[in-house]
């Protein structure tokens, strides 16, 4: 399992992670190491059947539909980097849209 | 107006013993915030609270409204929740001190605490060695005597690992048992709250007072909190099994020395000792580096600069921001898990890993119960297949480092709980014996614990 620098920054772009050119060799290198070593799992003959094994309760439990205040000892913008009027403030969405590579 | 001078010595002493500890890098909380702080809980702890006084040091991926919570992380520093977690919620009703933030590996993410924005926490007994992680700083405060009891969270045996590499007691619940509300999400479905403590019951009763049922979480189970079980007189009637898998031709000598004996001092206590086969658990951690950090890239998406913490300025449009700040506020360690867990749920990868990963997991957690269906009441196993390492010395080697985990990571996947207790030492670095018991019946696993505790000589030589 080889993982190439167009891969790693095809995955980058889909995590929204800006990877450093210089970072590349060294990171397609562990990643490829890391895939090859998980790749173990393939050992396992393809069962479609098998159902997943979820940990925790059997059925989630819904909460009654209310509204209610909303307990927090401050409000949002105390977080946010930028905050107006209600509002997360960020640039332009700008071109979203990236050409394939 | 109760007489708070019990709860103001408690909390003074912790912070003098705090202090004392600054060399281990341990705690992250500024210590004159940190004794201001101690100083107003102590005035406002419930007197009539079974914790009351007790200084307990919390993990920063775990939210308090006292301290920041960064998850050891540049893309949350500085950030301060508006809400405490259940488990601090519980822990504050019980009069219990919350004593500052601990470090970690970013984002719960590593097994030697050196993955951190705050640099590497260090070991308590040897400093060129690592606590083990990802909750390093908890266990090494707890093992340099700084407080009795610190919270940690276990993903894939952050708190068994470094209990082990520390020399103290580390219990990872069963899922559900702990409300994750407020526990900071990297694999939501392995993810549990658990407690490193210098005794078995100083753990345990930390451990029952956050358990328990929880509106906040709909993934914590409809119970009442733990009952903690008396500490009996003999393990009669107990069968404990031995997993095979877990003691490998090529395990530590010393380990296994130390395994056999404790496993000589169960008997002696009157357990039945069966050896058990789990014949999935080579596949173990490969199936976790998949589960995890496909979760983790999920989770980790909201950290994006729009919301929480910095941003990293000067982006003209929006997606430019996500990348910049992601970027440089994720260290090399998050980067990587978050790429990996892209990659194998992405289109033409995710039958080939994902999927089969699940498989995997639902194989490994049928082989525990084909295990406790033949009458084993607990397995027994090393914590770890080494004492703590060299600082430095698995970090550029991701595969050395996961390995680390290769016993601890079984009872995550299968949702099951599970301990680590002191059983002796390799050249004076201590090493732990792991039970792992049936789901919710964490009460047969501490009493088990509890008398191995007593007769184990963990300050000895194995």
């Amino acid at each position: 399992m080889s993982v190439t620098h167009e891969e790693v920054l095809k995955i980058a772009r889909l995590a929204e992670l800006d990877v450093d050119e210089e970072a590349l060799p060294l990171l397609a290198e562990q990643m490829s190491r890391i895939l090859e070593y998980v790749a173990q799992i393939n050992a396992l003959p393809a069962s479609e059947g098998m159902k997943p094994f979820v940990p925790g309760p059997d059925a989630l439990r819904f909460r009654a539909d209310e509204v209610k205040p909303w307990p927090l000892a401050f409000g949002p913008d105390k977080l946010a980097p930028a905050f107006k009027d209600g509002f997360f403030l960020v640039p332009k969405l700008g071109p979203f849209e990236e050409p394939e590579a | 107006m109760s007489d708070s001078s019990e709860a103001l010595a408690s909390a003074k002493a912790a912070a003098d013993r705090i202090v004392k500890t600054k060399r281990l890098n341990a705690c992250i909380t500024p210590l004159k915030e940190l004794r201001k702080s101690l100083d107003q809980q102590a005035r406002a702890a419930h007197p009539s609270g079974v914790l009351y006084g007790m200084p307990v040091a919390v993990k920063d991926n775990i939210c308090t409204l006292e301290f920041t919570t960064s998850c050891g992380s540049r893309i949350l520093e500085g950030y301060r929740s508006p809400y405490d977690a259940t488990a601090i919620a519980k822990l504050k009703a019980a009069g219990a001190l919350i004593a500052g933030k601990t470090n970690c590996d970013e984002f719960a993410m590593g097994s030697s605490t050196e993955h951190s924005a705050y640099g590497r926490a260090v070991h308590p007994f040897e400093k060129t060695r690592v606590p083990g992680g990802s909750s390093g700083g908890s266990a090494a405060l707890v093992a340099a005597g700084a407080v009795p009891a610190a919270l940690g969270s276990e993903t894939g045996g952050s708190v068994r690992q470094p209990a082990s590499f520390c020399g103290v007691v580390g219990i990872k619940p069963t899922y559900g048992r702990v409300s994750r509300y407020g526990l900071v999400a990297f694999g939501s479905s392995l993810d549990q709250i658990g407690v490193l403590g210098r005794s078995v019951h100083d753990a345990a009763r930390v451990l029952s007072v956050i358990s328990g049922r929880d509106p906040k979480d709909s993934t914590c189970e409809d119970r009442d909190s733990l009952r903690l079980p008396t500490v009996p007189e003999s393990l009669q009637g107990f069968v404990i099994g031995v997993l095979k898998e877990y003691f490998p031709p090529d395990l530590d000598p010393a380990v296994r020395r130390a395994c056999e004996r404790a496993i000589r001092l169960l008997k002696e206590l009157g357990a039945a000792v069966r050896d058990v086969s789990l014949p999935h658990t080579p596949y173990a951690v490969a199936t976790y580096y998949i589960i995890a950090p496909a979760e983790a890239s999920s989770n980790l998406a909201r950290f994006d600069g729009a919301r929480y913490g910095p941003r990293f300025d000067g982006a003209l449009d929006v997606r430019t921001l996500y990348k910049k700040t992601r970027g440089e506020g994720f260290g090399p360690e998050v980067r990587r898990r978050i790429l990996v867990g892209t990659y194998v749920l992405s289109s033409g990868y995710y039958d080939a890993y994902y999927r089969k990963a699940q498989q995997m997991r639902a194989l490994i957690a049928q082989d525990f119960r084909n295990a406790f269906d033949r009458g084993v009441d607990l397995l027994f196993t090393p914590t770890t297949p080494t004492s703590a390492f060299k600082a430095g010395e698995k970090v550029g080697d991701p595969i050395a480092m996961y390995l680390s985990d290769i016993f601890t990571v079984t009872a995550n996947l299968a949702g099951l709980p599970a301990m680590s207790i002191p059983i002796g030492r390799i050249k004076g670095l201590p090493i732990g014996g792991q039970f792992i018991g049936q789901a919710f019946l964490e009460d047969e696993m501490i009493e088990a614990a509890y008398a191995l505790e007593r007769v184990v000589p963990a300050a000895e030589e194995a």
